[in-house]
């Protein structure tokens, strides 16, 4: 009986020692999906694209308080982290656009250009390298270096700034040589929200990229960006240049971050800058950005009843300016987004032309066409009686909320609209990058390039500066914030990186008042 | 006539009672001491079978016994006496004092082992003990009874979860949590979601559905020595639940009903004399109000919670079969309007014994409901407390009252909160009524045991159980509530999921005896099957807006949430296991174990299988030599023990997640296919003295536990080609020293007084981390940061401090305070030394009286909502630095002395939410009398109650206790890692006081 019952037991642990056989299947959560499963309609690599498209352009700490607060688009009305915070130039958000390109765009487009390498479908890597390029250079704008082509290698070290761009324009190369070939390609079609699949379409988005980085390098290294713009103007793909060649971004059901941050948060009004240059220039568009003031006593003019907050403001509490312009309420039902389009072309090639490029058409067409195609995206009519205004000033702000000077400032901009041709080149650049900055509203990284690298618009400087007890170093009061250091982490994962990054910085400084390469210091734009 | 005919029949049936129960009979009988004093609660163990009774108050028993059957009496501090049944069924025995401890514990898999052979500590709770003080919660109960353990409750209301450590916190990154065992089959106690900084709710746990009722005994096996049969799920130590048995002999009814008053104990000091400037959500006017017409209105806000506890069993039985049968019942209303916590619970517990008694067959069903409603929550968001704290002191109180108003235009209701809009404030009233939240749980444990007495020497058990619940939580936020965190039509999170655990196991066990020698040897398999949070959930956050307002269902989810099939793991684990025991004179034990698990989670590393053994003795030296006669009973232990903790589900291969926009998200982990169990490797030595007679005890107990390969994930770095990657990694030592002490202080008839002493202390190091991380952050947020550096121990936490000269005088700028550019370490929330003093008197034969308190020296606390306070000028600091025209400071500005700041700037500077931290740093020393009972023994007959016995007793818990620190620091925000010590809008301390009756018949 004994022996039996050991015997028994033995056979069920011998048994159980065996039944391991499913470990690794119980171990595999079924409400995930795995790479064998989406090869069904061959979904393995286009499946992940509407992860890489999606966060091209990122939240409140993306870009609402950073970027949009720094080029005096949007202006918050909360005193964030006691009033001490990156919109007065302390910097207490700092990774959000690093983590873009490398937690949602870096790594796994790298597997999922590994895949697509193996599986053949070079059309599918280019893709994912064309959102690259479009990441990284918006990335590049807020820090410099970046780890880029030694992604995935060990020490991962930076590329400079001049490394990168060249690496940008060598993948463009490849890109649009790629497209061009197989242009009739419908492999793309169920996962690109922006173009429906259209090769064509994405070979305008990559030649108008290529335009757009020519021309943030254009002082720094003239020859280059000539030859750059020049390829890109001439490429038979065409660039963007009407609004439906745009190159938006789907909300995918999700709403538009600005009217999260505004309506739900409460955290983001107009820019006293835009109620001054909108309401100066008498602007039609200012109905389509924004909500007219909900405190109606705050507009000083009848006619423009929107209001804004001076961005670095002293502000005491967040109840206080509530009131003030929301974002229009019409982004409440948007449904895309745009990252690239035919405004800030034809503003491209306006300066191009100026630059003596060898672009078609004059620089006032051009700055014609930029406008009008800003006015026609945002649906506001009265282009060419805008255009025509040559006495509208940008006025100057005056805070409801506050007594005496405080967050008041005079405007700096002393001209107009209209095109001068008799005027020199400087006063027309300051006019189209002017309108660069009207028309890349929502959208506004590259005017922050662009006002780094010529000064324009001649925005107002922080009212509050807490730069000097920020460990980040300063700005100058009659200055502004220059980039974003790189992110502490580094310091921990990667020394020997971000310590050979800092040296390729034009002062060897990881501060907030390094300029990047391409904001070369020189006051004078030609 | 009738006589025969009666004497016929009483016979036949003794004949046939003879014939099916040939073997078996009821044995009675009274354990008394050399004096004739009864001996309550001694052991009766039928050593063949292990089978076990214990006596009641009055030193009776029974216990069902074949004939032949050799019976073991034995009480702490007494001889054993062995007696073998013979023709009577009366057996009554008198024990001598003397030096051999005989106690029987309750250990592994419900293994029943005399004290002196183990070779670590346990500690053990009676019921009388946990249910004297009517605590709804088992876990609470605990509290101060045992040294080792580490008890910490949520703030959040009656039902909710408990944290339990036992000697420390061992992983970097799970919980530490020990299992628990009911009647020797694990239990599943997962811990639901905690709240943090920001907000968030206390989910419950899994130990508040037993009904205390219902548990005879608690036992704590606080080491993996102690624990190592149950493999990795015991490497945090285990507490061993056994529940009640239905008794043979006469029904037993009992009946408990008991009525407890809830009532805030501490609150924030506050002033309600300056309001608001404009629009602003702050009070930092700097005049007083014209009329104080709000009074405290924070007072008036919470409300005499009342609980109602309602019990009943009945247990008995036959020789055959007995059967236990409970309902326990409870309710509690909360100092909060709206809070609900109902609770029922059904017990029914059968033993039967068939086949000549070699066979016993029981079955076990445990029944939960539990349901709460508005459980309070911690956190910025969502918290009745922040508005009611930070409320602008000129506004009406009364007014926010009506906390909803008609909207015309949309034609909805509004939220009424004098137009602030601040994502952290909402209408207390408005969340209580609008945003209503309900937990349930359902919850059956079903097990059947066998045990199968196949000879004298050898035996085995087998059993199975199945733990089942479902348990579904739901938030209905109306349209109108805070935008910060709801959508226009308002906003739902529901989740509903299953908690399932199956568990099986063989156990053979062999005894015997070669002259000096005894062998006591087990051996096992057992396999455990889980899946926990299988089941649905969606929220709709503040962005997904529903098609129709107020409505909350699945039918009116928009197109941009994601209606999400859920899984929080499925593990299998094998094992099997061997333990021997080697007794020698019945005076040296070597205690020999091992296991071998198989691990689910491990599969494809090959690491899947892993061994680890224990080894242990223990010596009774008063039995071993001549000692002073002073000392009673001398035993020492030591014992080692590694044990292997599996990882968690899922980490070896994750794949791709489908998000919301219908792409699917790239999984970007490293792989990592060599990752290995987490070790424990345990270490404990100690002894247990006993003094003049048995009435004075010493236990002390040193451990040293190292944990190593924590399984640890780690953000990549940015260039790697990843975003996080796994390792195993780190080390941590514990150790510590145990104490009880326990004392028969006065013994006379009349008058007893017993005390018990448990004091604790436990050292946590962490040693490394991994070369790759400098420390290893476990959620900072605002001033508040908790994370592991190498050299600090778990629980530091981190804030800014004042910027300080030479002097010491606080470096100003603008009026306002410098901070250091760093958060410092701020201290530890683990306290330095744990003490619980257990005390019971009793009076004459019919008064007795129990206290406990407890007290813990050393370790820190933190509380934002003293920040916030100040920050807001809601304090009554910030009141009375007003009232004195300005706060008196010891700083520095521009090199000049400054003693008086403007009390605005100050205290937004410092206070708010990410202010200086310093001044709101505590120490978490404080002293308790935390429970207190009062019982009476009323004489039935005396009153004309058809009752065997009646005891009314006053309780009261959580009564008084002193402490530094603004809030009670014994109270956890959360109870998993993370945010310990911290207070950011705790619903305040309570006390309970309160009656019960209890009725046995």
């Amino acid at each position: 009986m004994k022996n039996k019952l050991t015997y028994l037991l033995l056979v069920v642990l011998v048994s159980l020692s065996s039944c391991t056989d499913d470990f690794e299947q119980l171990n595999t959560n079924p409400y995930q999906i795995t790479d064998e499963s989406l090869k069904q309609n061959f979904n393995h690599i286009g499946a992940f694209f509407p992860s890489l498209l999606k966060p091209i352009i990122g939240h409140q700490t993306h870009h609402n308080l950073i970027n949009d607060s720094y080029v005096r688009h949007f202006a918050t009305p909360t005193p964030f982290v006691g009033g001490v915070n990156n919109t007065t130039y302390y910097i207490r958000w700092n990774d959000n656009y690093w983590n873009t390109l490398y937690n949602n765009i870096m790594a796994p487009s790298k597997q999922v250009i590994e895949i697509a390498e193996a599986d053949g479908y070079e059309m599918f890597v280019e893709w994912a390298n064309l959102i690259r390029v479009v990441v990284a250079s918006r990335a590049t704008a807020f820090y410099g270096p970046l780890i880029y082509s030694n992604y995935g290698k060990t020490p991962a070290m930076y590329d400079s700034e001049q490394e990168l761009h060249t690496t940008f324009f060598a993948q463009l190369d490849k890109i649009v040589s790629t497209f061009s070939a197989k242009t009739s390609y419908t492999g793309f079609k169920d996962f690109d929200a922006s173009y429906g699949g259209s090769i064509p379409h994405w070979i305008k988005l990559a030649n108008s990229l290529r335009l757009q980085l020519a021309v943030r390098i254009s002082k720094v290294n003239p020859t280059l960006a000539k030859q750059q713009a020049e390829k890109a103007f001439k490429d038979p793909g065409g660039l963007i240049t009407t609004n439906a060649d745009n190159f938006n971004i789907s909300l995918y059901g999700s709403p538009m971050q600005e009217v999260t941050i505004s309506f739900s948060w409460g955290d983001t009004r107009m820019s006293a800058s835009m109620e001054s240059i909108l309401g100066g220039y008498d602007d039609p568009r200012a109905g389509k950005f924004w909500d007219p003031a909900t405190d109606t006593t705050l507009p000083a003019d009848a006619s423009f009843p929107y209001k804004g907050i001076r961005n670095g403001a002293l502000l005491a509490a967040k109840g206080d300016r509530q009131s003030f312009s929301h974002v229009s309420s019409d982004f409440k039902t948007a449904t895309e987004r745009k990252v690239l389009d035919a405004a800030e072309v034809h503003l491209c090639l306006a300066e191009g032309v100026l630059r003596g490029w060898d672009i078609t058409g004059t620089a006032e067409a051009h700055y014609k066409m930029g406008v009008k195609e800003s006015f026609a995206y945002w649906g506001a009519g009265g282009a060419d009686a805008y255009l025509a205004n040559s006495t509208g000033l940008p006025t100057n702000y005056d805070d409801p909320k506050e007594s005496g000077a405080v967050n008041d400032f005079t405007t700096r901009i002393t001209n107009t609209v209209a095109w001068d041709d008799a005027a020199t080149n400087e006063i027309k650049l300051e006019k189209i990058i002017t309108q660069k900055w009207i028309a890349s509203f929502t959208n506004s990284v590259e005017s922050w390039v662009d006002h780094r690298r010529t000064g324009y618009p001649k925005l107002p400087y922080n009212y509050k500066n807490d730069s000097s007890t920020s460990p980040f170093g300063t700005v100058a009061d009659d200055d502004f914030l220059r980039r974003h250091p790189f992110p502490n982490k580094e310091n921990n994962n990667n020394p020997t990186g971000v310590a050979d990054a800092i040296t390729k910085l034009s002062n060897g400084k990881n501060e907030i008042g390094t300029r990047l390469w391409w904001d070369t210091g020189v006051e004078s734009n030609f | 006539m009738k006589q025969k005919i009666k004497q016929t029949l009483m016979a036949t049936c003794f004949l046939l009672s003879g014939v099916i129960f040939a073997q078996v009979k009821t044995v009675n009988g009274t354990v008394t001491d050399s004096d004739g004093v009864p001996l309550p609660g001694a052991s009766i163990v039928l050593v063949e079978t292990n089978e076990g009774a214990t006596t009641d108050f009055d030193g009776n028993y029974s216990i069902s016994a074949q004939e032949g059957a050799t019976v073991e009496f034995s009480y702490v501090g007494y001889e054993n006496q062995q007696v073998v049944i013979g023709e009577g069924s009366t057996i009554n025995v008198t024990l001598v004092q003397g030096n051999a401890l005989s106690e029987v514990v309750v250990t592994s898999f419900g293994i029943r082992r005399e004290e002196k052979t183990l070779a670590y500590s346990t500690q053990t709770v009676k019921s009388d003990q946990l249910t004297q003080a009517r605590d709804i919660s088992v876990a609470n109960s605990l509290n101060g009874r045992a040294a080792g353990v580490e008890i910490r409750k949520s703030s959040s209301g009656a039902g909710g979860s408990t944290k339990i450590v036992l000697r420390g916190n061992k992983s970097l990154t799970g919980n530490s949590a020990p299992l628990i065992v009911i009647d020797g089959v694990p239990m599943v106690n997962n811990v639901g979601g905690q709240p943090g900084m920001w907000g968030g709710i206390d989910e419950g746990d899994g130990l508040s559905q037993v009904n205390p009722d219902d548990v005879e005994s608690i036992t704590i096996l606080k080491g993996a020595n102690a624990s190592i049969l149950y493999g990795s799920q015991g490497a945090n130590g285990v507490i061993v639940i056994t529940t009640k048995s239905g008794e043979e002999g006469a029904t037993k009814v009992s009946f408990n009903s008991g009525v407890t008053f809830e009532s805030v104990n501490a609150l924030p000091e506050l002033q309600y004399d300056y309001g608001r400037v404009g629009a602003a959500s702050e009070s930092w006017s700097p005049t007083k109000n014209a009329s104080a017409a709000n009074g405290e209105f924070v007072d008036e806000f919470f409300q005499t919670g009342v609980n109602y506890v309602n019990s009943v069993s009945v247990s008995g039985g036959n020789k055959t079969t007995t059967a236990y049968f409970s309902y326990y019942n409870t309710s509690s209303s909360g100092i909060m309007d709206n809070f609900g916590y109902k609770k029922n619970n059904l017990s029914f517990k059968q033993s039967t014994k068939l086949f000549g008694d070699k066979i016993t067959l029981s079955s076990n069903i445990i029944l939960t409901d539990e349901k709460t409603d508005n459980r309070g929550p911690s956190g910025y968001y969502l918290n009745p407390l922040v508005g009611l704290y930070t409320f602008p002191r000129n506004e009406s109180w009364n007014a926010i009252k009506t906390y909803q108003v008609f909207n015309a235009g949309t034609n909805v209701m509004d939220q009424n909160w004098l137009g602030i809009n601040n994502h952290f404030q909402s209408n207390p009233y408005w969340l209580m009524n609008n945003q209503p939240k309900e937990d349930k749980v359902q919850r059956a444990i079903g097990s059947l045991n066998l045990a199968y007495q196949i000879s004298e020497k050898l035996s085995l058990k087998a059993r199975a159980s199945y733990d089942f619940s479902n348990k579904s939580y739901e938030q209905q936020h109306a349209a109108g509530s805070n935008a910060t965190n709801t959508g226009n039509n308002g906003r739902w999170d529901y989740k509903k999921f299953n908690d399932e655990l199956f568990y099986s196991d063989a156990i053979l066990t062999f005894q015997d005896n070669y002259g000096d020698f005894s062998l006591n040897a087990i051996a096992g398999a057992s396999l455990q099957q889980t899946t926990f949070g299988s089941g649905v959930s969606v929220s709709t956050g503040n962005d997904g807006l529903l098609f129709y307002a107020n409505e909350f269902n699945f039918q009116n989810i928009p197109t941009n949430t994601q209606v999400q099939s859920t899984l929080g793991s499925q593990i299998e684990k094998q094992a099997v296991f061997g333990n021997v025991v080697v007794g020698y004179k019945d005076a040296i034990f070597l205690d020999i174990s091992g296991r071998n698990d198989y691990a689910s989670t491990l599969a494809g590393t090959g690491n899947d299988s892993y061994f680890y053994p224990s080894v242990g003795a223990s010596f009774v030296l008063s039995q071993l030599m001549e000692l002073p006669s002073q000392i009673s009973f001398l035993k020492l232990r030591v014992s080692s023990a590694n044990v292997g903790n599996e990882v968690p589900y899922n980490r070896i291969n994750p794949t791709n997640t489908i998000n919301a926009a219908g792409g699917v998200n790239r999984n970007t982990q490293t792989p990592f296919t060599t990752l290995k169990p987490e070790m424990i490797e345990t270490s404990e030595f100690g002894f247990d003295l006993r003094l003049f007679n048995n009435k004075l005890g010493l236990d002390v107990a040193y451990y040293d536990i190292t944990s190593t390969d924590q399984f640890l994930s780690l953000a990549a770095p940015s260039g790697s080609g990843y975003t996080s990657y796994f390792v195993n990694a780190g080390k941590i030592v514990n150790s510590g020293i145990e104490i009880t002490i326990t004392n028969s202080i006065i013994d006379t008839a009349n008058f007893k007084w017993n005390s018990t002493l448990n004091i604790t202390n436990n050292t946590n190091e962490i040693v490394e981390i991994h070369p790759d991380i400098a420390n290893l952050g476990t959620g900072a947020s605002e001033g508040f940061g908790s994370r592991f550096e190498v050299g600090g121990s778990i629980g530091d936490f981190y804030t800014s401090m004042y910027k300080r000269d030479s002097q010491g005088r606080i470096e100003m700028a603008s009026g306002v305070p410098l901070k250091t550019a760093d958060a410092v370490l701020a201290g530890n929330a683990e306290p330095d030394v744990s003490l619980g003093w257990a005390n019971n008197f009793n009076i004459g034969e019919n008064l007795s009286v129990g206290f406990i308190i407890n007290a813990k020296f050393g370790g820190k606390v933190f509380s934002q909502t003293e920040s916030m306070l100040d920050g807001n000028g809601v304090s009554l600091r910030s009141g009375q630095a007003r009232d004195a025209g300005g706060l008196t400071v010891n700083a520095v500005q521009g090199g000049a002395a400054v003693t008086s700041a403007n009390p605005e700037l100050w205290f937004k500077a410092i206070g708010d939410r990410n202010g200086i931290g310093e001044p709101y740093i505590y120490d978490r020393t404080n002293i308790r009398l935390s429970q207190m009972s009062v019982a009476y023994n009323l004489d039935p007959g005396s009153i004309g109650l058809p009752v065997d016995s009646a005891t009314i007793s006053l309780i009261g818990n959580n009564l008084i206790y002193s402490a530094e620190a603004p809030f009670d620091p014994e109270l956890a925000m959360a109870t998993g890692r993370n945010s310990q010590g911290l207070d950011n809008f705790n619903l305040p301390s309570t006390r309970t006081i309160g009656m019960n009756l209890r009725l046995t018949f």
